[in-house]
């Protein structure tokens, strides 16, 4: 996102928005470096240890309006740093010494809140900071006893922190701060009753920020019931797709002769790291199976196992141990892992937002990827639509698909 | 070894030697096996049973069923099944009791195998016991071996595949196997149900050999998913402060040069912290100490080759050097003068927006406080809020409406006349129009004195006379802005072209540009009269001066430009490509 994509155009909100066109908030402020931000000394080791040198395009954009406790809709590609822009801007404006909760974040997977919660403990590492993750499918009792302990931040998935709060476990009355991440899942139909339920316990008027790489339109005209006059940063959709993603696909007749294929490219996916996608619980573990029973290495995780095999999947792939994973579209949004250079569509997503997630979990801030797209023919027309409609490129499979990795 | 076959074993040297390579092989064999994950007795969840006649009539149902499946069965096999049986139990008894009395008994002796060496190595006697104690063995047909580990049977299925499995879920298999056949025949079907692939990996588990690198890294996982649950329990067991390091489990994440790997024990860390903050602080002072010192080095330095230069100028006979200040010309003077000039300009200028927008923001600021989100009705402190925007006088909702509405469609205000152009200007060309005076913001003929001598050019319009540096190169556009110049300096003079020029915004000058083409087409023409003045009679004299426009009084010029820029400075700057240096 260059400023020259930013355009300025502040359309003024009615009541019938879906004519409106969303654009970038004309006042956004370019800051360059981290340097410039005005942030803590403490926070700024944090971020330059954690890996970050020079700030993104959102992070040059978002984070100043967040601290200056705006209302922030922020959209960026995939595997840009959206994470990290909230976080550093949570930092900046917490209050250490308050032993209370002031932000809360909510996001869409465990393992996503759990991701957030290292993130903002990382970059905080020398600003003392405490954040809890507070998912389910953890003991209620850990959880109370965490919480009494004092957090600054808590990232949690929206189920468990509204069973916090109503047993007043978590105390809303500091809270100055709500992030959404994966903004646009946490509104779908699914999500977005548990959002209401927690933001009634909020204080009036807390600063609410969204994130998301997607975000449609139907989205951003809810936005005015729990924001006021948010500054937008977005992303147009010919620009959502990131260069250094290769996009391919791999026609097959038949659904059978997937697997074959995918057994042929085994050798390819564990070059560095491989997420294969699957559209139900029922075949990835029929996939899995399969692919043990010919002899390869592969693990798989899925919404329906136990927190416990869940975590303990993740640390392995986190570690490096496994290498393929083969999973739903719970792993879809917004888990980083650096090694992941190549993401495998067994089945076509089911829309269009989840094939920029899904291929997103690739091509980490900067790095190289690669997806690969298992069609059908009938298929074929439903990439042809996410090509157009992404303004994008996927071409058919080289041979030499390897050496892109 | 433990074949059933009722036969007197003969033995010498090299059948007891196998015998025993034999029997080496299966232990190992067997705690190879225990070492598998899905083998291990904590990972393994029996299905809920119960205890000896259950099992045992389980046992007859599935010996019935299989006779039902395999319709042809000898009598005579059967027979020889039942006395093998026997045999078997028997041997069992005896066994039993010989492991028990582990070598004390007479019977012992007998024996080939050290019933006392072999109860020491057994790993876990109170599983086994359990089972030992009711050796009860399918049909030998089915379950063609009996490992030395009689919890374990094997039994072939109806792919024709040796499997192995606990002999108390035998049953379960046999009937899962039954399903799989019919499964078979109907279709092959990929959905199978999740059950029952869990089981069939276990079960084909065992019955592949791993490979040893396999197992090892299977091994290698679960000490780390140990590992991992161990440090979790810890996170757990005690109210601490949790920090990134806590959290790492061992991931492979590449981080900034700066990476600094804080201990997990809270006072050890503490420790690293305050060390790092003291050498950061050491290495600022350092930093600074160093830059000290490079200064002095090089002022230094600057003073020896000054002086040697001044002992070289003298040696030659030359007098002393200036210092540099006086070295300074008038232009570079006038550069700084001017940069400064600007500076002070554009800091001004700035200032000034910023103020604008502080108080757009400010105003925006109180905008956003009123609102009042969907979500909110109904919260604490909403209430009192929303009261308090309805409680609006009606003055205030007109003054308020009124400061929305945009300007032109206010009702006009009484003025003394609503004639057009020609009114608001007197017959000098003068702006007097009250509505012109009040509203626009002052233009640079407003505050013009009436001078007798041509006004100096603005500085703001230089750059729209810049272009007649490549007049003596160019086309006759830029003519056109070579007599638009002429018209400018011509400005005192009291004709209407004068006073539209004024008139219009200086810098748009299409109008001036048509009225100066309308009157060279005048002059070209040979019907229209010759006009009064001279300086509109003589074209080619004209022509001369303004072909080499600044060179007689460009200083002048330059030095009223400068000084009549001084008001205007606050909202006029230079162009950027200004050249200043003119001769």
């Amino acid at each position: 996102m260059t400023s020259s994509e930013v355009s300025y155009n502040r359309k003024i909100i009615s009541e019938d928005l879906s004519n409106v066109e969303f654009d970038t908030s004309e006042d956004v402020e370019v800051i360059p470096t981290f340097d410039s931000m005005g942030l803590r000394d403490e926070l700024l080791r944090g971020i330059y240890t954690y890996g970050f040198e020079k700030p993104s395009a959102i992070q040059q954009r978002s984070i100043l309006p967040i601290v200056k406790g705006r209302d922030v809709i922020a959209q960026a590609q995939s595997g840009t740093g959206k994470t990290a822009t909230f976080s550093i801007s949570i930092l900046q404006s917490l209050d250490t010494t308050l032993r209370e909760t002031q932000v809360l974040v909510l996001s869409p997977t465990r393992e996503l809140a759990t991701q957030i919660q290292k993130v903002i403990l990382a970059l905080g590492d020398f600003m003392n900071v405490q954040c809890h993750a507070c998912i389910g499918g953890t003991n209620l009792g850990e959880d109370i006893r965490k919480l009494d302990y004092g957090q600054h931040v808590v990232s949690g998935t929206p189920g468990r922190v509204f069973d916090m709060i109503r047993r007043r476990v978590l105390r809303t009355r500091s809270i100055k701060m709500l992030v959404l991440d994966e903004a646009d899942e946490m509104l779908n139909k699914g999500f977005k009753e548990q959002i209401y339920d927690v933001y009634r316990y909020l204080p009036p008027a807390t600063q609410v920020v969204l994130i998301s790489a997607t975000l449609p339109h139907e989205i951003l005209e809810m936005t005015s019931k729990f924001m006021t006059d948010p500054i937008r940063i977005l992303v147009k959709r010919d620009e959502l797709t990131l260069e250094g993603i290769k996009q391919f696909f791999v026609a097959v007749e038949r659904e059978e002769w997937k697997f074959d294929t995918l057994c042929d490219l085994y050798d390819t996916l564990t070059i560095t790291q491989a997420v294969i996608f699957c559209n139900t619980k029922r075949k990835v573990d029929w996939l899995t199976q399969k692919m043990q029973e010919a002899n390869f290495t592969v693990s798989s995780m899925h919404g329906d196992m136990p927190q416990k095999e869940r975590d303990n999947i993740m640390k392995e792939f986190r570690s490096g141990q496994s290498r393929v994973l083969i999973t739903t579209d719970v792993w879809a949004r917004g888990i980083d892992v650096q090694q992941v250079s190549l993401v495998i569509n067994y089945d076509l997503p089911n829309n269009r937002e989840l094939y920029i997630h899904r291929i997103g979990r690739s091509g980490r801030f900067g790095r190289k990827g690669v997806a690969i797209n298992f069609v059908k023919s009938d298929d074929i027309r439903i990439l042809r639509d996410i090509e157009q409609y992404y303004s994008t490129q996927i071409d058919e499979m080289p041979m030499n698909v390897a050496d892109l990795i | 070894m433990n074949d059933g076959s009722s036969k007197k074993i003969l033995f010498n040297k090299s059948t007891l030697f196998s015998l025993k390579a034999e029997l080496l092989r299966k232990q190992e064999e067997v705690n190879e096996k225990k070492q598998l994950p899905q083998n291990r007795l904590e990972n393994f969840k029996p299905p809920a049973r119960e205890r000896d006649k259950d099992e045992k009539q389980a046992n007859k149902e599935y010996k019935k069923s299989f006779k039902d499946r395999l319709k042809a069965v000898d009598t005579e096999e059967l027979e020889a099944i039942r006395k093998s049986k026997l045999a078997l139990e028997k041997k069992a008894e005896l066994y039993e009791h010989l492991s028990d009395s582990a070598g004390h008994s007479q019977l012992a002796e007998r024996f080939l195998v050290d019933f006392n060496t072999k109860k020491q190595q057994e790993p876990e006697p109170v599983s086994h016991s359990s089972h030992v104690e009711e050796p009860v063995q399918p049909d030998p047909p089915e379950t063609d071996v009996i490992d030395d580990d009689s919890d374990w049977t094997e039994f072939t299925d109806c792919l024709g595949r040796t499997r192995k499995c606990l002999k108390s879920d035998l049953d379960m298999f046999l009937k899962k196997d039954a399903q799989l056949l019919k499964a078979i025949n109907r279709d092959k079907n990929p959905g199978i149900d999740a059950n029952e692939k869990m089981t069939e990996q276990e079960e084909i588990a065992p019955a592949k050999e791993k490979p040893l690198l396999v197992q090892t890294t299977n091994d290698y996982l679960q000490s780390l998913r140990e590992k991992w649950e161990q440090k979790e329990q810890e996170l757990l067991a005690k109210d601490k402060d949790i920090h990134y390091q806590d959290l790492l489990f061992d991931e492979a994440r590449i981080h900034g040069v700066g990476y600094y790997s804080f201990s997990t024990e809270e006072t050890e860390r503490q420790k690293q912290m305050e060390d790092l903050i003291k050498r950061r602080q050491e290495t600022l002072k350092a930093q600074k100490e160093a830059e000290e010192v490079r200064k002095k080095r090089d002022e230094m330095m600057a003073a020896r080759v000054a002086a040697a230069r001044a002992r070289q100028r003298a040696r030659a006979g030359l007098p002393p050097e200036e210092t540099k200040d006086n070295q300074k010309d008038f232009t570079t003077c006038l550069l700084e003068f001017l940069t400064q000039q600007k500076n002070e300009a554009d800091a001004k200028a700035k200032e000034e927006e910023n103020k604008i927008k502080e108080a757009q923001e400010k105003e925006r600021q109180k905008l956003r406080e009123a609102y009042i989100r969907e979500w909110d009705i109904g919260k604490e402190g909403v209430e009192g809020k929303v009261k308090k925007f309805r409680e609006m006088t009606q003055e205030e909702y007109v003054e308020q409406q009124r400061d929305k509405r945009i300007k032109e469609f206010a009702p006009q205000a009484p003025k003394p006349s609503t004639s057009s152009n020609a009114s608001v200007f007197d017959d000098k060309g003068n702006c007097v129009g009250s509505n012109a005076t009040a509203t626009a913001t002052k233009t640079w003929a407003d505050v013009r004195p009436l001078p007798k001598t041509p006004p100096p050019p603005e500085i703001g319009e230089l750059n729209e006379i810049q272009p007649q540096k490549g007049l003596y190169f160019t086309s006759s556009k830029k003519n056109e802005m070579a007599v638009k110049y002429r018209n400018f300096v011509k400005a005192q003079e009291a004709t209407p072209i004068v006073n539209e020029l004024e008139e219009t915004e200086p810098t748009s000058s299409t109008s001036s540009y048509k009225s100066v083409e309308k009157r060279k087409h005048e002059s070209a023409g040979a019907e229209v009269p010759p006009p009064p003045t001279f300086e509109y009679y003589g074209p080619t004299i004209k022509q001369t001066k303004f072909d080499i426009p600044f060179q007689s009084d460009i200083r002048e010029a330059y030095s009223q430009g400068a000084k009549s820029l001084e008001p205007k400075s606050s909202n006029r700057q230079l162009p950027q490509h200004y050249d200043f240096t003119f001769d």
